[in-house]
């Protein structure tokens, strides 16, 4: 995988009466998308339909 | 059923089959080449021609075009599975005419020796015996019998055609391993240079060809593409700038010897030749010349024209390309501000005033891949049949039944989302901004990740994570102040039209918008200094699955979001 990229933004503090189960809080989903086609080509293609075909993760994929 | 090869068995290369012109290519060491045919041409022109029953190609047949265009068939790679009804003859008025037989394109070519009766050829046939000898000619080159090709194809090109093309092809005993659509092989052709990086970016492939021109907006994420939007434009291409510099220098003719030479087929074909090389020695020169001899009644003609002349009887023309890339990313719901790289490809895209042109419609943070803007640029002629030869080396080692399996739409058609996810960021004076983790109109399931600072103290951090849009702001210069005009000289009547007004323009700009909120976490004890580490992942029924962690500590958080 390609190494993640280093942004120069900072993350605010965390207000004090800040609590979440697990310290996460889903709050929505994501609300939109279209179905389109990708162009069967190229080598990170070639990764994208073995997962699809072979029905696996990103991570069982990494191993 | 279609002809396969055992990967085994297989020599493949790339093709690229044009209207006006082909190519040819294979890779060495991944590297991808464009083969030079028998006469040293790599852009070797679609066109078959027969003399005494001796089959030329090429560059000799294009040659032929004058003196035997009857028996010289060109401009017909549109008309493969297409109805007679539908087609548009206009580019063979001056070789072989399309003829209607049982509702099929053909033509009628003397390519016997001793025949009296030319033969009815369909343009399957035509096809399969033009690729047949530019398989012989990658052969020859190669040393090697070549079996298997990626063949290139407009994006508007239907499952007719397709199905023809690959029967043609066949028919030549060449086995398809895949159709690729023509500017994803030009995309492809960029992306393998070692140079560039896998990225997020927003791509417009133009091709300008012969007799068509064809423009797509491909959404570029993370190495996989998908077409947005296309156009295509069969009035404005190369063939109507050679009919510009024809039209010129007809007049100049007339001027001279009271005779135009558009009205005799022999004199209008070398004025079309020779018009086409002197566009072509414009791309290069800021002045070309056009001579012929016996141009027409005997006459031989001699002159020349400078670039800027050109560009300005070719203007219409090319606002027609311009017309074409600005509508096509209208079409795509974006922006020119939206796009990151402009890719010029085919024959045409040699002109310099297209390149300029664009460079005055694109924003300065978008880069035009044309040979006249970017020294770097790959030669526009090439990049399909480079695309193609690189497909073609990936695939080879699979099962014809592999390939198909993924090539299908189970595979290919998945969702898009339509809104950037990312993560609220806040600077001190409290603002919040939006920084993008993945881009809008990536293809699911995609997972991406990314380091970001905490708060500058460390401790325990808000991670915020967002949909976000984007949306053009555009901010009106500052409006002059009035009173100085008062104080001005007597003589100043031009008041209406002060010139230092016109050069403020308004200025555009792409902001994000922070959309709705996805999810909230907490990110405790990071040191001083530190940093997070947020990987999202958005499975393929839109699900999405969180983590965040700092850089190089234990543990870390982690939630779901259920699918929509
Ligand atoms: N250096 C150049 N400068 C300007 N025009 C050029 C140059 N080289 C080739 N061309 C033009 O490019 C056109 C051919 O484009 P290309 O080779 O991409 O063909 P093609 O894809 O087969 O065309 P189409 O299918 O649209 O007919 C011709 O009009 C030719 O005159
Ligand atoms: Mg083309």
């Amino acid at each position: 995988m390609a190494a993640p990229a280093t942004v120069s933004f900072s993350l605010p503090p965390l207000a004090s009466g800040w609590s979440a189960d697990k310290d996460f809080k889903p709050v929505g989903k994501i609300t939109s998308a279209t179905q389109r086609t990708i162009e069967p080509v190229g080598p990170h293609f070639l990764a994208h339909a073995r997962r699809a075909r072979h029905k696996r993760t990103f991570s069982e994929d990494d191993r | 059923m279609a002809k396969t090869v055992e990967p085994g068995d297989r020599f493949a290369i790339g093709i690229t089959f044009g209207n006006s012109n082909s190519s040819i290519a294979h890779t060495i060491d991944d590297k991808a080449e464009v083969i030079a045919n028998e006469d040293g041409d790599r852009q070797i022109p679609t066109i078959l021609s027969y003399v005494d029953g001796d089959e030329y190609s090429g560059n000799q047949a294009k040659a032929f075009l004058v003196r035997n265009p009857t028996n010289t068939v060109a401009y017909f790679r549109d008309y493969l599975g297409q109805d007679f009804k539908s087609i548009d003859p206009t580019h063979c008025h001056a070789s072989a005419h399309p003829h209607n037989t049982n509702g099929t394109v053909s033509f009628k070519l003397k390519d016997q020796p001793d025949a009296d009766e030319p033969s009815t050829l369909s343009v399957s046939e035509v096809s399969t015996r033009y690729l047949r000898k530019l398989v012989n000619s990658a052969s020859d080159y190669l040393g090697e019998k070549v079996t298997s090709a990626v063949i290139t194809v407009p994006t508007n090109f239907s499952e007719k055609q397709r199905e023809a093309l690959i029967k043609a092809a066949n028919d030549a005993d060449l086995e398809v391993l895949q159709l690729v659509a023509d500017p994803i092989a030009s995309v492809l052709a960029y992306d393998a240079r070692q140079e560039s990086k896998v990225e997020d970016k927003m791509v417009v492939v133009a091709d300008f060809g012969g007799t068509r021109s064809d423009v797509s907006v491909v959404a570029s994420r993370g190495g996989m593409h998908t077409i947005l939007a296309t156009a295509h434009d069969y009035e404005f291409a190369g063939t109507h700038l050679d009919q510009v510099l024809m039209d010129h220098f007809a007049k100049e003719f007339i001027k001279k010897y009271k005779t135009d030479p558009r009205e005799n087929a022999k004199s209008l074909a070398k004025l079309k030749a020779e018009a086409e090389a002197t566009k072509r020695a414009l791309s290069l020169g800021s002045n070309a010349s056009f001579s012929v001899e016996s141009l027409a009644d005997g006459c031989d003609f001699a002159s020349s024209i400078n670039r800027l002349r050109y560009e300005m009887i070719g203007r219409k023309v090319f606002e027609g390309f311009s017309r074409l890339v600005d509508g096509v990313i209208k079409k795509a719901g974006l922006d020119v501000l939206d796009i990151d790289e402009v890719i010029l490809s085919g024959g045409t895209s040699h002109t310099p005033k297209i390149a300029s042109n664009f460079r005055n419609i694109f924003p300065e943070t978008t880069t035009i891949l044309a040979p006249s803007t970017t020294p770097t640029a790959i030669n526009p002629s090439e990049l399909q049949a480079r695309g193609a030869a690189l497909q073609a080396s990936l695939v080879q080692e699979y099962d014809a039944e592999d390939i198909e399996q993924s090539t299908h739409p189970a595979v290919t058609t998945v969702q898009h989302i339509s809104n950037a996810i990312g993560v609220i960021s806040t600077s001190e004076d409290g603002e919040d901004t939006f920084v993008p983790i993945i881009a809008p109109e990536t293809a699911v399931p995609t997972r991406r990740t990314i380091h970001i600072n905490a708060a500058k103290d460390g401790g325990d951090v808000l991670v915020r994570i967002a949909e976000g849009g984007t949306h053009i702001k555009v901010t009106q210069p500052e409006p002059k102040p009035k009173e100085e005009k008062e104080t001005d000289s007597d003589d100043s009547d031009d008041s209406d039209f002060d010139s230092d007004e016109d050069d403020e323009e308004e200025t555009r700009e792409k902001v994000w918008k922070i959309g709705s909120t996805l999810a909230e976490a907490a990110v405790r004890g990071v040191k001083k200094g530190g940093k997070v580490e947020i990987t999202i992942n958005v499975m393929a029924d839109l699900g999405v699955t969180i983590q965040m962690r700092e850089v190089g500590g234990k543990g870390g958080v982690r939630g779901t979001l259920a699918k929509p």
